[in-house]
């Protein structure tokens, strides 16, 4: 190394040192800037330890995943959820009741450390919040009577097929007509009028609805099952604040465990009734 | 002169001066291809024109931030095709003018290219201030009175751009309702002076061009409220205050929230009828003559919005919307219900209102409508 290149490395260490050292002296939190320089502390984490309650955001007003009994206590699956995976953590959920459409401002503001609300996915607020794995699926599904023939969208060819006029699940129908099947739409007026429809008209084949309209008709009794996977999705996540690393990965951790132990099968008849395998 | 150390410099000097020969090749082509690239790639296509059995059809359009051209012209054409000959677009004044005087009518000029090519009548809402004209932190709503007359600037060199081609300007939005204010309280004297103030100027510009005041948010805000002040209050308030001379149509929103259209209007309740009120207080304030436009309205099928109904419902009462409007207010000429298609998903109960999806996609009630309108209405309802 020539004495050039020398002094320009020597320069270049004494002026990465001021600059270090200026940041660190200009930081009113000098620890709290090393952590984040070095270390990927979870705020929401530590402070959910410290305080021994998991603060969790939630518009109680969509049973059964959330409402308020008579005694105006929070209840539903989610409920149930959030308690379950506060235990898993040694803590005590804390239901916060907040509209939903202020739920993820809420989260971003600091006022609760997750979102458990039916929250569907939104690519879109990833810069913002981090999400869990799906919890459960909402989608549009493709739904036949238990003792049917029907495997697939394959098998809809010249089928009679209900949906609830102008859901989600009608505008999938319209889709799979525009891709050639030749199926023919049943409208009904409501969820419960395009259940009735398959379980009770033999000339009805199939059904298109969302995954809860379908849970709830299989726990009232109806003998119809879901095939293959959602036509349409819509997974409902947990959401915590993005630098929650730590509360992520509990998340997902407690997630798998009452997934693997059958507590999420348990949840789900418990809010919905028995699930049909197809 | 040692022969290796120049031979060095040679191979090293002759790849630099080429490589830097290269970076400025590349650097002026991509300043070429940014100075020369055309304005619009996407070409306007045939003049078309609208076929309805209803000519009061119309929808909101939401092109306020649809960067990609295409996507502008397919949300023109797909309104043309669902049988709308109406759209209410927005313009905002701070995309114009971003600075005093420096004027860009790029992104304006091709929604009403587009527009007018598919054959569709534009109302075209005014409003949102640039930074420069209002106080420093305010909300982009807010506008002091000594700047009306900069907004006035603004609607005239609008009127007199798209004169012959643009014959609707709606002055404002809502400002019954605090956000829509501003967050300033919220004062009818103030609105009535904006159109004393901005009416002349646009009527100077072009007087053809037919001014829509009101646009009032349907609301049972109480006496004092901060948030807002009933609608009814507000317009009586706007003739009280001489607002008649300075408007030429009433710009109405007709949400229906929970309610059937056919549900009777009442002062205590929000819903599509409300216009009817509306109306009644144009006549008993000699204002009868005039005409008046829905430039907001609908219903919402969000499953958890508390203001919202079932999908069929919805579908349903939008067509008896347009229906009616058609069949019983003669003083009315357009319903554009609330929205077309979103830029992008809201992922909350706004994306409820659309009838197309971000992607395109049709929703059932823009299929639905496009039935009506072709006059294939019935067929496969429940």
């Amino acid at each position: 190394m020539n004495r050039r290149a020398r002094v320009s490395l020597w320069l270049a260490v004494i002026l990465l040192t001021t600059a270090s050292v200026l940041l660190w002296l200009s930081n009113p939190q000098p620890s709290r800037l090393l952590s984040r320089l070095w270390t990927r502390q979870d705020a929401t984490w530590a402070a959910m330890q410290s305080r021994g309650t998991w603060r969790v955001g939630m518009d109680p007003s969509f049973p059964p995943f959330q409402s308020l009994n008579d005694a105006g206590q929070p209840v539903g699956y989610d409920v149930d959820l959030a308690h379950a995976l506060a235990a898993q953590w040694g803590l005590t959920a804390e239901i916060v009741p907040i509209g939903f459409d202020s739920l993820v401002d809420a989260l971003i503001a600091g006022r609760v450390d997750s979102v458990v609300s039916a929250l569907p996915y939104d690519p879109r607020l990833t810069r913002d919040v981090t999400y869990s794995a799906p919890y459960f699926e909402a989608g549009v599904r493709l739904v036949v009577r238990a003792d049917s023939p029907i495997t697939s969208t394959a098998g809809l060819t010249d089928a009679q097929v209900a949906v609830e006029w102008g859901s989600m699940g009608d505008m999938v129908g319209r889709r799979l007509q525009r891709a050639g099947g030749a199926l023919t739409l049943r409208p009904a007026a409501t969820p419960d009028e395009a259940v009735a429809a398959l379980v009770n008209d033999p000339s009805v084949d199939a059904l298109l609805i969302d995954q809860v309209s379908l849970r709830q008709a299989q726990g009232a009794g109806a003998a119809i099952v879901a095939i293959g996977p959602a036509l349409e999705s819509n997974p409902y996540v947990i959401a915590m604040p993005v630098r929650a690393y730590d509360l992520h990965t509990q998340v997902a951790d407690a997630l798998s465990r009452l997934r693997a132990d059958g507590a999420f099968d348990a949840l789900e008849e418990r809010w919905f009734g028995p699930q049909r395998a197809p | 002169m040692n022969p290796l150390h120049t031979l060095r410099r040679q191979w090293t000097a002759r790849p630099l001066r080429l490589s830097l020969a290269a970076f400025a090749l590349i650097l002026i082509a991509t300043a070429a291809l940014l100075v020369l690239r055309p304005r619009d790639q996407v070409p306007l296509g045939p003049q078309r024109a609208v076929t309805t059995v209803n000519p009061k059809v119309g929808i909101h359009t939401r092109l306020t931030d649809e960067v990609e051209p295409w996507k502008i012209k397919r949300t023109l054409e797909m309104v043309r095709e669902m049988g709308s000959p109406w759209i209410v677009e927005y313009f905002p004044w701070a995309y114009a003018e971003p600075q005093r005087g420096r004027w860009d009518w790029a992104h304006t000029d091709l929604v009403i290219d587009h527009a007018e090519r598919q054959g569709l009548t534009v109302i075209a809402r005014l409003g949102f201030v640039p930074e420069w004209a209002r106080p420093r932190d305010s909300s982009p709503l807010y506008l002091d009175e000594e700047n009306f007359a900069d907004f006035g600037r603004y609607a005239a060199e609008f009127a007199a751009r798209y004169a012959g081609r643009v014959h609707y300007l709606i002055i404002w939005n809502e400002p019954n309702l605090a956000l829509e204010w501003g967050f300033a309280p919220v004062d009818p004297a103030k609105y009535v002076t904006m159109l004393k103030v901005v009416y002349p100027m646009i009527k100077a510009a072009n007087p053809d061009m037919q001014v829509l005041a009101g646009a009032l948010a349907p609301t049972l805000a109480p006496p004092g409220s901060p948030d807002g002040m009933n609608d009814l209050d507000y317009l009586q308030a706007m003739y009280d205050l001489g607002a008649a001379d300075s408007f030429d149509i009433l710009a109405i929103h007709a949400y229906g929230w929970y309610s059937d259209p056919d549900e009777p209007a009442d002062p205590q309740v929000v819903n599509f009828r409300r216009s009817e009120l509306l109306r009644d207080l144009m006549v008993a304030n000699g204002d009868g003559h005039k005409r008046a436009m829905i430039t907001e309205g609908g219903w919402n099928d969000h499953p958890r919005w508390t203001r919202a109904v079932r999908p069929g419902q919805r579908i349903a009462y939008t067509l008896r919307a347009y229906e009616l409007a058609l069949a019983e207010w003669d003083w009315l000429d357009a319903v554009c219900l609330w929205v077309f298609r979103y830029p992008w998903d809201a992922k909350s109960y706004q994306d409820y209102f659309t009838f197309v999806r971000t992607d395109f996609e049709a929703k059932p009630i823009y299929e639905e409508v496009r039935r009506y309108t072709h006059g294939e209405r019935g067929e496969g309802m429940p």
